[in-house]
């Protein structure tokens, strides 16, 4: 049972990192098209966010995990999730990109809401620092940081208790180990209070990252910064 | 098809979509009375709060599939009662913390005012503080009703006849072996415009409230 448990966890937690993953390059392009002046560009990609926020992620998952199972010819893919048969594996790929179209268009949202708090003038600097296209990137991020940190932490939780969503389909998951052992052994309140504890646990977790990185990215307030010179001098 | 997706397999009406509408205003509506009572609470026992404050971020931090499992389990309910069970819990958890916010900072100068007027205690709370509370809390609580509409497809490892159920329950019936990519686009279009028209509806309630 122990191992269950820990496979169970394994698979959640990598369900998760590479549909976060996923989601936040998805979510990078849907927020880069929003913004595109070309008409075509920004009405695909207002279209994939409207859907992606439209549309529940159940009903996404579901498409992807039938989509694959009535695949005849599946090309190999990498091994990736733990605890799930080789055989089935293909199955967890389409659900990690359900989830993560699923979010897309909620982190496209927070990363296009993010940028516009800059300001008209701080993008015009940004690009008469004379910086190349990957640093005023780098600098880009480093700025919005701040903004878009905690609304995109409390996405990733909620895209954590997505995953709880893959335990429809044959991929080890958390949730699919609660509903499992609980079949099996009747003990269906002791397990689904293990499965709530790590839940909360990862949800902490994730929460605590988020806040160190706020601490780390924190735009630097005026009024501390001429303090802290009045201290020194 | 489209009337199954609409009102429910034949047998099991009402279903599908009109069947997600009921259960997102039902629980959206519970939700957001329990909600009223523990911002109240949380206000005026500081003590109590702290208790309540955990028991809530504890409910958050559960994926709502996982409360339904476990409402499915309780004894005595019905698949529906623990499907509308969960789904109250889930908003009660999100709707109460906005609400307790927005109830804390209810500005002291308008309770000043009530007082210098005389109104008694319980009829500022009800008719100056609830009302204010509601109208700068609406956004938020809009947002997290979409999030519920969409929710409701967590129901489906009940089995319960709402939208994502019987699009399932479609999809994987032989009939519609080929046509299974129809349903779901169907079931997905039909998810969309009911948000859009979802947001639309809290939009306008959110202007006439703002213009009052």
């Amino acid at each position: 049972m122990t191992v269950d448990l820990w496979m169970g966890i394994a698979g959640t937690m990598v369900i998760w990192v590479v549909s976060v993953a996923l989601a936040i390059v998805f979510g990078l392009f849907l927020a880069a098209g929003s913004l595109s002046l070309h008409r075509v560009v920004h009405l695909l990609a207002r279209t994939g966010v409207n859907v992606t926020r439209g549309v529940p992620t159940s009903v996404l998952v579901i498409v992807a995990g039938m989509g694959m199972l009535r695949i005849s010819n599946i090309p190999e893919l990498p091994y990736v999730y733990p605890g799930t048969p080789a055989a089935f594996q293909h199955i967890a790929w389409g659900i990690v990109l359900a989830l993560a179209f699923g979010s897309a268009g909620h982190l496209a949202e927070i990363f296009s809401a993010a940028r516009s708090t800059l300001g008209q003038y701080r993008l015009e600097q940004m690009t008469v620092l004379g910086l190349s296209r990957l640093g005023r990137m780098a600098l880009l991020v480093r700025e919005c940081a701040a903004v878009a940190l905690p609304p995109t932490g409390a996405r990733m939780v909620h895209h954590l208790h997505n995953t709880a969503f893959a335990a429809l389909f044959p991929v080890t998951d958390l949730f699919g180990f609660v509903q499992g052992q609980s079949s099996s052994t009747f003990r269906v309140f002791e397990f689904i209070l293990i499965g709530c504890i790590i839940y909360v646990a990862l949800s902490g977790l994730i929460w605590l990252a988020t806040r160190a990185l706020e601490i780390i990215y924190a735009r630097p307030v005026p009024g501390r910064a001429k303090r802290r010179v009045l201290l020194w001098s | 098809m489209v009337m199954n997706l609409l009102f429910g397999l034949p047998d099991e009406r009402p279903g599908g979509l009109v069947l997600t509408i009921i259960y997102a205003l039902g629980s959206g509506g519970i939700g957001l009375a329990l909600g009223l009572a523990y911002a109240s609470i949380g206000v005026l026992w500081k003590r109590a709060s702290l208790a309540l404050q955990g028991a809530t971020a504890f409910l958050r931090g559960v994926p709502l599939l996982l409360l339904v499992f476990l409402t499915a389990h309780l004894a005595g309910l019905t698949t529906g009662s623990a499907g509308l069970l969960a789904l109250s819990l889930y908003s009660f958890a999100h709707v109460g913390e906005i609400l307790r916010s927005f109830l804390a900072a209810y500005p002291a100068h308008l309770a000043d005012q009530a007082r210098v007027i005389g109104i008694f205690p319980l009829w500022e709370w009800l008719l100056l503080r609830i009302p204010w509370t509601l109208r700068y809390a609406w956004a938020a609580i809009s947002t997290h009703w979409i999030s519920l509409l969409k929710d409701t497809g967590a129901l489906v490892i009940l089995g319960f006849g709402e939208l994502t159920t019987v699009a399932k329950a479609l999809g994987e019936t032989p009939a519609n072996y080929d046509r299974w990519g129809v349903v779901f686009a169907l079931a997905a279009t039909l998810y969309l415009v009911t948000t859009f028209a979802l947001i639309q509806m809290l939009r306008l309630v959110e202007r006439r409230m703002m213009y009052k």
